[in-house]
């Protein structure tokens, strides 16, 4: 049964596959966004992340708590609005959880991710169900969580990531904003997708794959 | 569209280098959008901010006796946290910080990011938070009540109480309890262009004004008919004192335009409060009027009371010197 971790250098490159995906779905993405949102969604969350790969060499050789750090102060600045915030949120929370690990196991994976839901719904003042970037978090976590808990291997808790984390993006799909423009639209958004949901699913999407892989997936 | 500006995407900055130029007593801080008092004092730090696009508010308001630091976002949009923790530090001279802000979901998220950044750093930090506006119990923009031009009042309180060398905890209970003091209530006649988007954010016809209107153009109570400035005081004051009984008590006026309105018009209009804060036995301690709060170029006006006490007078009368409000002692 095959264990898998991820160092830091091994992020950095996950951290790539998703500036690469983002940048492959910008029309995709865009759309989404014109039909709910203000339409800058796409082009906030790719300039974060080119942020965030301007010290990619420098992070190579920092700690996981370091690593997320950064990663947080930039999306913040990088992003900007809400979803900055919010992600830097996320990625601060993860610092702390990630305090002690010099590898991240799967088991570590869970515990940052679950540091990062919460920082998220508190400072969003949020909850799943509101057709957010929250959605595919919480059932990404929730479906990992459950694996680990039944001795699932680490193959298995990771397709359960990637599962949940996609189920939850599609529900988006049918639920009203709460939060966020769409919800001041008519109809709430209903039968659109969320476009912060989307863009989570990638990442998450794209974690379980380079866990699996070392840190060097290309999807 | 016509305005008078270069590239939509620049007019945050250039504004700000514009002011800098305006008032020597501040200095901008490019990148962050922060304007600062360029004479750091040794007292309690003030730092408001939060969207542009409602000037004087809030950079016009640095200067002694208001705020130390105000940290602008892009057009009616929350600062990020990196921004307001450049204006914290710029406002911190070991005494500690405190915040006001506006009740915008975007705003109190990005100020409470940037406050637990600020504490890891272990600087002092209050918040305060304005939610004034009576018009909705809930917004587009806010969870609970909006915050529009009563905050001017909170700068001037919380200003002033730090001016007076009082302690973070004094200075922020002040604060506090200008916040609670005080409601507003406005009402546009016209709609608003932002710069990056060309086109007015909502359509009011030729003869129509929305009560209750927010400081974004978000929605309000009611599209009416325009009525006229005795009608329009009488929504305004019967609205906020439904809400808060100022009756019989000394209440600070202030008669705010929204950007587009001329000043014969708030001069009007506040003869007109005038005349019904008498008749409901309100005592006007002292009138503000003028353009505190605006949103763009919109028509319309707003009008907060702000109930006094001792303490709250003794604030207001102290002397200010900023861009957007001077004071000189006692009217």
């Amino acid at each position: 049964m095959k264990e898998y971790t991820m160092t830091p250098s091994g992020y950095v490159a996950y951290l790539e596959a998703v500036s690469r995906r983002i940048r492959e779905n910008k029309d995709y993405v865009t759309q989404l966004d014109a039909a709910t949102g203000d339409g800058d969604h796409w082009a906030n969350l790719n300039s974060g992340f080119e942020k965030v790969l301007q010290k990619k060499d420098s992070m190579k050789q920092m700690t996981f708590q370091q690593l997320f750090r950064s990663c947080g102060m930039d999306l913040m600045s990088g992003v900007g609005g809400s979803s900055g915030v919010l992600y830097g949120s996320a990625y601060l929370a993860a610092a702390k959880a990630a305090a002690q690990m010099e590898t991240l196991d799967v088991a570590g994976l869970s515990q940052v991710l679950s540091a990062e839901l919460e920082a998220i719904m508190a400072r969003g003042n949020a909850k799943p169900g509101f057709k957010t970037m929250i959605d595919p978090l919480y059932q990404g976590t929730e479906a990992m969580k459950a694996a680990l808990a039944e001795g699932k291997t680490d193959a298995e808790v990771l397709e359960a990531l990637r599962n949940g984390a996609r189920e939850g993006m599609e529900a988006t799909a049918g639920m009203e904003a709460v939060r966020g423009r769409a919800c001041y639209q008519a109809d709430k958004g209903v039968g659109h997708l969320d476009p912060g949901a989307v863009t989570m699913y990638y990442q998450l999407d794209l974690l379980a794959a380079c866990m699996k892989e070392g840190g060097e997936a290309d999807a | 569209m016509k305005k008078i500006m270069n590239q939509p995407d620049q007019v945050v900055s250039e504004m700000l280098e514009g002011l800098e130029k305006i008032n020597p007593q501040v200095r901008y801080i490019p990148g962050f959008e922060v304007i600062a008092r360029r004479n750091r004092e040794d007292k309690v730090g003030i730092v408001s901010g939060g969207g542009s696009g409602h000037e004087p508010a809030h950079a016009g308001y640095v200067g002694t006796g208001m705020l130390d630091a105000a940290v602008c976002g892009n057009v009616f949009a929350s600062p990020s946290p990196d921004r307001i923790l450049e204006g914290i530090q710029a406002a911190d001279a070991g005494k500690g910080v405190l915040l006001i802000v506006k009740n915008y979901s975007g705003d109190i998220m990005n100020f409470e990011m940037a406050m637990e950044l600020a504490k890891e750093e272990g600087t002092k930090l209050e918040m305060v938070v304005v939610k004034d506006d009576v018009a909705v119990p809930d917004s587009t923009f806010s969870t609970g009540r909006r915050g529009i031009a009563g905050t001017v009042f909170v700068h001037k309180i919380a200003g002033a109480r730090a001016q007076e060398g009082a302690s973070l905890e004094e200075v922020a209970a002040a604060a506090r309890g200008a916040a609670e003091a005080v409601r507003s209530m406005g009402v546009a006649l016209t709609s608003c262009t932002l710069p990056a988007v060309g086109t007015p954010g909502f359509a009011l016809a030729d003869d129509e004004m929305e009560v209750g209107m927010g400081i974004h153009g978000e929605p309000g109570v009611e599209k009416t008919p325009v009525k006229t400035a005795q009608e329009i005081a009488q929504i305004l004051v019967g609205r906020i004192l439904e809400d808060y009984d100022y009756r019989g008590k000394e209440t600070a006026v202030l008669i705010n335009g929204l950007g587009a309105t001329p000043w014969m018009e708030l001069a009007i209009l506040t003869r007109e409060v005038d005349r019904l804060l008498a008749q409901e036995g309100v005592v006007p301690y002292r009138y503000l009027t003028g353009n505190f709060m605006t949103s763009l170029d919109m028509a319309g006006a707003s009008l907060s009371l702000l109930e006094l006490n001792e303490e709250r007078k003794r604030l207001l009368d102290a002397p200010c010197d900023t861009l957007a409000l001077k004071i000189g002692g006692r009217v």
